[in-house]
């Protein structure tokens, strides 16, 4: 086993692991299963390494067998689930397309993008930061930040789409091209 | 098709879930001519419907149930995504959204972008989920689920025959694997199997009493609240049975000594021979003072080895974590040939669906509410952080004008007598250089360690209240470095060349007449880590 090898491996996982995230988030799957399932697809992929075409995008391959994995999952008696409402996901796995056309969050490019995305969660008041850290690191519900902010549940869900919103214009941003000087 | 089918083969049969368009239209034509055959369908579907809700999942929280659905039947279909976003969604909610978006896919489309910037959004700012401890928890995975130490090189080479690798790697993408440790942590886990059967061999060594309550409330937030018929019967004491904490945080002494931190909502059960076991949400629990171990079991989890202070995150149905914050931690999932051997700060999640432990990275941050009551201060005023256990001391990071508060050493006796400085209670006092005063080597301790980072915030006021006396407050600098070792701290050291300390004749500091409350006027920071250690009496 040669380093390069060792680091192909790394590179490859680093390389699909944030769009292989996403696309599984996007299919409905509870976020506290979200790196179970991806880490499943790795496996899966594995273990059918041999049927994979080389003429296809693995990044593709990778999400076919998610989406698959996710399609399971609405078989398994409730309390094995890892989905948050089997009607939810049937609508959301009918929409999705596991191939190279796969929207730019949950496609190969969700690395640059978690990077850019890193990038403008820099430029956060402290207070918007902490909020979102709540959400997102805590699993702070709507009532949870109402409480610790002193603000309506309502007025949490408004300033987290508006934050929201302006992350991912910060984000796309970031990743557009930049005139040249 | 089904016309040759008797009315109780054709009811069996529809009954039992077969309901095409053909058999339904067969039904009704036999009931529109057979008052009596549409009287018994009519009424095996309402018993159809009893038992789906005797039999569902959450069956006695039924009308509960049903009444959150009617009262969510207003919601609008943002709200309705804003609610699934959060995860807070029933599932009438989620069935209703569905519904919506089977009628619009553009919607559809948009609420998939939407999890996926959600799941972006945490990959972003949540540490314990980026790429390294994606690979860590990873490879643990494929070793556990392949039985195969050597996953890794076997799938890098079968990568290589498939994908070609390219030619330039992109600079500074490519970290070291981080498998020593981890394989490490495995053969460690492989050592804690013997423990297994120490729980049969505890429940023998416990004795019964039944004359004494095995548990009371020691301390809540204002926002506490129980379940109808599960809260205690007694207002502080908790007798043998099973509890609902709807909302906020309770801690409870248990008969042993040792101390139970539950945060609602959350369902536990207390045990005649003061054991405790978390069925669902979120606790911390420590082990009674100077011996013993956790006595608390979660769900499908069970401590083997003396871990004395624990936090348990039990609130998904199908996985447990649960984190060793002091002591060594032997975590068995159910069978006890599972088991997982775990140093301070290290957590494992319990994958019940798949019955097998997974190392998870170090993330405390769930239980800040609950440790806000643990951690022994009452109540504080000011911009104050009581910084999660494993936190270390760096004014990287510190925000302007935020004071922390370190839980040093959670319990400790002196070996010798500890020089501190003087404090005279009751009023506000400059803090200056002063004689000292003996602290006796008697009874036990806890220390904490309140810092304001040079962040050149001004003058910074606070006020913080222990649920202990305090006994002994150290705020200059050699007293300081003096007490280091006495008082067995163990957070890394971040002053380097800056002094510590409370600035002489600038800072002001107040000890109430009662030895609870520390009142602090910082205005000297700038060029030092203004320190104070505050030494409590547990006994």
């Amino acid at each position: 086993m040669t380093s390069e090898q060792r680091d192909h491996f790394i590179e490859q996982v680093r390389e699909h692991h944030a769009g292989l995230r996403g696309f599984v988030r996007s299919l409905g799957v509870d976020p506290m299963w979200v790196d179970d399932v991806a880490q499943e697809a790795f496996i899966v992929a594995y273990n059918r390494l041999d049927e994979f075409d080389r003429e296809r995008d693995f990044g593709a391959w990778l999400r076919g067998i998610a989406r698959n994995l996710v399609i399971n999952e609405r078989r398994k008696d409730a309390r094995r689930k890892r989905i948050l409402s089997d009607n939810l996901t049937e609508v959301l796995v009918a929409s999705s397309s596991a191939g190279e056309e796969e929207a730019e969050e949950m496609g190969d490019d969700a690395l640059a993008r978690v990077t850019a995305l890193k990038e403008c969660v820099k430029t956060l008041p402290e207070r918007s930061l902490r909020m979102l850290k709540c959400r997102y690191e805590d699993d702070c519900s709507a009532q949870d930040i109402a409480d610790e902010f002193s603000m309506k549940p309502p007025a949490v869900r408004k300033a987290l789409e508006r934050l929201r919103t302006s992350l991912r214009d910060c984000m796309e941003a970031r990743l557009s091209p930049k005139p040249a000087h | 098709m089904n016309a040759h089918l008797s009315n109780d083969e054709l009811l069996d049969t529809f009954l039992s879930g077969e309901t095409g368009a053909e058999l339904c239209d067969e039904l009704a034509r036999r009931a529109a001519a057979d008052e009596g055959f549409a009287d018994r369908l009519s009424e095996e579907l309402r018993f159809s419907e009893s038992l789906r809700q005797v039999l569902g999942d959450g069956a006695d929280d039924l009308p509960t149930r049903f009444l959150g659905d009617l009262e969510s039947a207003s919601l609008s279909a943002e709200e309705l995504a804003d609610r699934v976003g959060e995860g807070a969604a029933t599932r009438f909610e989620g069935d209703r959204l569905a519904r919506h978006l089977w009628q619009d896919p553009a919607a559809a489309a948009g609420m998939r972008r939407r999890l996926a910037l959600d799941e972006m959004l945490r990959l972003a700012l949540v540490e314990s989920k980026d790429e390294d401890a994606f690979l860590a928890s990873l490879e643990t995975r494929m070793w556990a689920e392949t039985g195969k130490d050597r996953f890794v090189d076997d799938f890098a080479k079968r990568l290589d025959r498939e994908i070609p690798v390219e030619e330039e790697v992109p600079e500074g993408r490519i970290v070291a694997f981080p498998t020593l440790g981890t394989f490490a942590r495995m053969a460690a886990a492989a050592a804690v199997v013997a423990f297994g059967a120490y729980f049969a061999a505890q429940s023998l060594a416990l004795r019964t009493n039944r004359t004494r309550t095995p548990a009371e409330i020691v301390k809540a937030t204002p926002d506490a609240a129980w379940s109808h018929g599960a809260a205690p019967r007694l207002e502080e004491r908790l007798a043998p049975g099973v509890y609902e904490l709807k909302s906020g945080v309770v801690s409870m002494r248990l008969a042993d000594g040792g101390e139970l931190t539950v945060q609602g909502p959350a369902r536990f059960e207390v045990g005649e021979d003061a054991s405790a076991s978390l069925h669902a949400g979120l606790a911390l629990a420590r082990a009674p003072m100077g011996e013993g171990r956790v006595k608390v079991r979660a769900r499908g989890l069970s401590f083997t080895e003396p871990a004395r202070f624990v936090g348990i995150d039990a609130r998904s149905e199908g996985a447990t974590e649960a984190v060793v914050f002091e002591g060594i931690g032997g975590i068995c999932l159910g069978d006890p040939s599972i088991c997982r051997d775990l140093s301070e700060f290290e957590a494992v999640k319990a994958d019940h669906l798949r019955g097998r432990l997974v190392d998870v990275p170090y993330n405390p941050r769930a239980f800040s509410k609950a440790w806000s009551l643990a951690s022994g201060v009452e109540d504080n005023l000011g911009r104050v952080r009581i910084e999660l256990p494993g936190s270390v001391l760096a004014a990287i990071g510190a925000e302007a004008g935020e004071v922390r508060v370190f839980v040093e050493n959670e319990a400790f006796r002196l070996d010798v007598e500890l020089e501190v400085d003087r404090v005279v209670v009751g009023e506000f006092a400059l803090a200056e250089p002063n004689p000292g005063q003996s602290l006796e080597a008697a009874g036990k301790l806890r220390s904490y360690l309140v810092e304001l980072p040079p962040t050149g915030a001004g003058e910074v006021e606070t006020s913080l209240t222990f649920d202990h006396p305090v006994v002994g407050v150290i705020f200059s600098d050699e007293r300081l470095e003096g007490s280091d070792a006495a008082v067995g701290a163990r957070l890394a050291e971040s002053g380097g060349a800056l002094r510590r300390g409370l600035a002489s004749g600038e800072d002001e500091i107040l000890l109430s007449e009662d030895r609870r409350t520390l009142n602090l006027r910082l205005r000297g920071g700038g060029d030092r880590l203004e320190q104070v250690r505050v030494l409590v009496a547990l006994n």
